[in-house]
């Protein structure tokens, strides 16, 4: 079988047909479309009608006096918006959720060390990370009841500063307002101790070694190696962390809240998300305040979230 | 009956870009195994998955016997394959994995196990058919895809480098095992590779691809004796073939001072430029050669196989590299000065400007 | 011709004794990993100082909690009168598996798509889910609670019924697994699915057969986490299960925590009546938890 081998002259040329062409779509592609959108329709489906449409709604709502439909409602525009500004309720509580944000750092710092240590894999490690991420099983009702006695005048916390010598700053923790605050945020360090940890030790397992050999080779102190190529590697983690932490952080704490000071004293401990609560279903409030301050509160997460993915990601 | 046929089919990735395939033009007969093979980027990958389906053919079409198969879908044109990786499923034992095609298909269960069981004989898989890929070697998966493959029956068995992942001395031994395997199986086979020298030991015929274009499509030892170009010449074989560039003389090629005489020439004008091809065999260590008929080589290399010796070295007063064979054992040592000199009538030329043969 | 005799073999010393180092670690190491030890031991304890806490006062009576001594179980018998806790704890699982199962189903498909059948706009679609999450519950409450008590099926309210926390749950819980769902099924490998178009599956018998049995790790995960989420819920669990007859176990002791109770003991026996199920899920699935993780943030 032997076949002439094909002349040079013939396959030189471009074929002229392949100047006009463009990638063509197989039925295959089409299907795939197809099937792709099918599949992912219900979670979009899902989110906006019970998760985009109430934003939206939320947002309208805000310029009117609406009470859940009970009387009629009208357009006030941004009247609500202007008392509420100028409500100085409005801005200490505010100034507690930027408070709480003072306590990210720990909360990211503190299970980073954990890894850390984790990672050396002593002995019985495994145990210890079952038990570090017991916490975050509980609820945090369950949390805001304990952290209530911990933090009570005849609480342990007070017990123990009496032991080593420090009964004289002895108080009731919850009683002053700045404390108080104090306490959430302490409370709330401890309960993201648990989940940032599995995060930062998931970032560790997929560390490249090598890197870390060639440079220990080239002469790199621990230090160095710790700072130069370590923490660039876990970046991906650490951001991922610090959204998670700032999510709960804005969301998740009002059932601590709720059960642990019931936003008091006075205003105290009263972030935005508890004031949501209070104002919309609370004895005073205006559903539609509610929905203002709801607003307000999904303005402020979603200009953190993304000024916190923009800063991470510049720092590449 | 399965012939494959590429006509002019061509594959752009984008508008008004270089085809990733372009304008191929292939007869494959019945039963034959044909090899793809070029250096990476030329296509053949391309090529074979718009065989398979997997990429949408721009222009020109693809026959899979006589059935214009271009714009079928893959699970209607008869076809199986073997991807470098493998592709098994990992959930699914290697019984499962062979039989799970015609399960989709609705085969009866006895039928597929008939089969299944069959081709693990024929691969040697037997006692692995209840276990897991992830607890085969690499080896074992390899022959688990062939099988999923043999087990479909098609008319047309597509490879994609399916030793590349192998360790050099087990795809020394698959290769064989697959080329013997095909042979008995007598299923028309597109197999695609990098490594010139599987091109060369399995394929029926070669196409050679660079850049999207077919070079040549032949039969190994035309293709090692009859190159058409400048790139498969020195493509094919190993060591690759020693190009010198030169002018063409009367009768002859003048090259590095020296002149080599090519019959075959006759017709060419004089003057014009062209490239000498020479294989490393053809080249004679020969001190005692005329200085007008030999090249002056510095020895810095010499790799001594046993029954051969290879030699390399820089021609004198030039940086030129040659690399000439010679009988083992007997091969000159590095730093010395030996004179080379050219068989007549086993050397190459090429036109300079389009790397034709001529 | 005479036969030599094959050489004799070289005679060789035996090698020397190989040196015990597999033994005993050196000196330094051992006190490296004694100090590490006793630091991650004190963490422990403040890690667990709350379930310690919690056994120990539940197994007071009120007075013995009050003076501070003694342990009974008072406490336990108090609360079977004071909250249904078994039928709650039913409400709980309800809620849970049903909300869960929604959250799996749409999230699978999602991240699937997501991650292997690329179509156009799907960016679009992609970032509307994942933005979701930056949405503050407290923020669409009212308005969800207002447009759910509009709903009727058959004949009772959704808020009447557990429709209404099951489709919030899922709601929420949705953005988050899809991300991880995505992000693990990009994982895999696409000369798999591949083979099984060349195998003749549709994209969806490719899912359905080759795509979900490969993301068990990352299913797990979903599964574990939105377990502890959902149900340690009070939120919307208060809200949206406006039948006391089908309050969740939290939402229970979350009213019992705020009512006028005083009886300590009797709230941390509750507590961990609630913290349990959440707890042994945790324990029995973590391994899941920590290879579904990895896929999901690694990428």
């Amino acid at each position: 079988m032997s076949i002439a081998p094909i002349e040079l002259e013939e396959v030189d040329r471009l074929p002229q047909a392949s100047r006009a062409l463009r990638p063509k779509k197989t039925g295959l592609v089409r299907r795939r479309s197809r099937t792709g959108l099918l599949m992912t329709a219900p979670a979009f489906i899902l989110v906006t009608a019970l998760l985009g449409i109430p934003i939206v709604q939320a947002f309208y709502y805000s310029f009117t006096d609406w009470s859940g439909g009970l009387q009629p409602t009208h357009w006030i525009g941004i009247q609500t918006y202007i008392t509420e500004f100028k409500d100085p309720q409005f801005w200490r509580v505010l100034e507690n959720n930027a408070l709480l944000l003072l306590t990210i750092p720990f909360a990211i710092g503190i299970p980073l060390g954990i890894a850390f240590l984790l990672n050396e894999r002593v002995p019985g490690w495994r145990f210890f990370r079952t038990v570090y991420f017991l916490p975050t099983a509980i609820s945090w009702v369950v949390i805001g009841m304990v952290a209530l006695r911990f933090f009570a005048t005849d609480g342990l916390l007070n017990h123990m500063l009496a032991g080593v010598g420090l009964g004289s700053i002895q108080t009731d923790f919850l009683a002053n307002e700045y404390q108080a605050l104090m306490a959430v945020g302490i409370t709330f360090v401890w309960s993201m101790i648990g989940t940032n940890t599995i995060i930062f030790l998931t970032g560790m397992a997929t560390l490249d070694l090598s890197l870390a050999e060639a440079a220990r080779v080239d002469g790199a102190t621990t230090s160095q190696i710790f700072w130069h190529i370590t923490m660039p590697q876990l970046k991906r983690f650490i951001q991922f962390a610090v959204i998670m932490t700032l999510i709960s952080a804005f969301t998740a704490l009002f059932s601590l809240i709720f059960v642990m000071t019931g936003g008091g004293p006075g205003f105290g401990t009263t972030t935005l998300e508890f004031f949501v609560y209070q104002e919309g279903f609370g004895p005073s409030g205006l559903f539609a305040t509610g929905a203002l301050l709801g607003i307000i509160l999904f303005v402020i997460m979603a200009i953190v979230g993304l000024a916190q993915v923009r800063l991470l990601r510049s720092k590449d | 009956m399965a012939t494959v046929r590429f006509d002019q089919a061509t594959r752009v990735y984008a508008a008004n870009h270089v085809p990733a395939v372009n304008g191929l033009n292939l007869d494959i007969a019945d039963g034959e195994m044909c090899v793809l093979v070029g250096p990476s980027g030329s296509g053949k990958s391309t090529a074979l998955r718009m065989l398979a389906g997997l990429e949408p053919v721009d222009g020109g079409a693809i026959f899979i016997g006589d059935r214009d198969v271009t714009d079928l879908e893959p699970k209607r044109r008869d076809i199986a394959m073997v991807f470098q990786n493998y592709a098994l499923y990992p959930h699914m034992t290697v019984r499962q994995n062979m039989g799970f095609a015609l399960k989709m298909a609705g085969r009866n269960k006895a039928d597929t196990a008939a089969r299944v069981d069959e081709a693990a004989q024929l691969l040697e898989l037997e006692q692995y058919l209840d276990r897991r890929p992830k607890q085969l070697s690499g080896g074992q998966r390899q022959r688990v895809a062939m099988g999923r493959a043999i087990v479909r029956e098609p008319q047309v068995f597509l490879m994609d480098e399916p030793l590349s992942n192998l360790d050099a001395k087990l795809r020394v031994s698959t290769r064989t095992q697959i080329a013997s395997l095909q042979r008995r199986l007598g299923i028309t086979t597109v197999y695609v590779t990098h490594d010139q020298v599987e091109a060369m030991t399995m394929g029926d015929r070669v196409a050679v691809l660079k850049d999207g274009l077919l070079q040549q499509f032949d039969t190994p030892i035309g293709l090692y004796d009859r190159p058409a170009n400048v790139f498969v010449a020195g493509f094919i074989g190993s060591p690759a073939m020693n190009l010198l560039a030169g002018n063409a003389v009367a009768g002859g090629v003048v090259a590095e001072g020296v002149t080599v005489p090519t019959p075959q020439l006759a017709g060419v004008s004089s003057g014009g430029r062209v490239v000498l091809g020479i294989r490393s065999e053809d080249l004679i260590v020969d001190s005692s050669a005329p200085a007008g008929e030999a090249l002056t080589l510095n020895v810095d290399l010499v790799e001594e196989l046993g029954s051969d010796a290879y030699v390399y070295g820089t021609i004198a007063g030039t940086d030129k590299r040659l690399v000439a064979r010679t009988p083992g054992r007997r091969a000159p040592s590095r730093d010395e000065q030996v004179k080379v000199r050219v068989q007549p009538d086993h050397v190459h030329v090429f036109d300079e400007a389009t790397g034709v043969r001529l | 011709m005479t036969i030599t005799a094959p050489p004799a073999p070289p005679t060789t010393t035996p090698p020397p004794p190989l040196r015990n180092r597999s033994a005993r670690p050196p000196a330094g190491r051992v006190v490296k990993n004694v100090g590490l030890f006793v630091v991650m031991s004190i963490v422990a304890i403040v890690m667990l100082y709350p379930f310690y806490f919690m056994i120990d006062t539940s197994l007071k009576s009120d007075s013995q909690f009050i003076s501070g001594h003694g342990h009974s179980f008072a406490s336990w018998i108090k609360l079977n009168s004071e909250i249904p806790w078994a039928h709650e704890l039913l409400n709980s699982t309800i809620v849970c598996v049903c909300a869960i199962a929604i959250i799996l189903v749409v999230s699978t498909m999602a991240g699937f798509a997501f991650a292997k059948l690329n179509y156009r706009r799907q960016t679009f679609i992609f970032l509307a889910i994942i933005a979701a999450l930056l949405i503050p519950m407290q923020s669409i409450i009212i308005p969800a609670f207002y447009n759910l008590s509009k709903v009727n099926v058959g004949n009772f309210n959704l808020l009447q019924s557990y429709g209404a926390a099951i489709l919030m749950y899922s709601a929420l819980g949705t953005p988050f697994a899809t991300f991880l769902m995505t992000a693990y099924f990009r994982g895999l490998p696409d000369d798999v699915i591949e083979a099984g178009i060349i195998d003749g599956l549709s994209y969806g018998a490719i899912f359905r057969r080759i795509g979900l049995p490969m993301a068990v790790p990352a299913i797990v995960t979903v599964v574990v986490l939105q377990f502890i989420q959902i149900w340690d819920d009070l939120l919307i669990g208060l809200l949206f299960l406006q039948n006391t007859d089908q309050r969740t176990i939290t939402v229970g002791l979350g009213v019992l925590a705020s009512g006028r109770t005083t009886d300590f003991p009797v709230l941390m026996a509750g507590s961990i009546l609630s913290a349990l199920p959440a707890i042994i899920v945790f324990l029995v699935f973590q391994r899941f938890l920590i290879n579904g993780l990895t896929a999901g943030i690694g990428k």
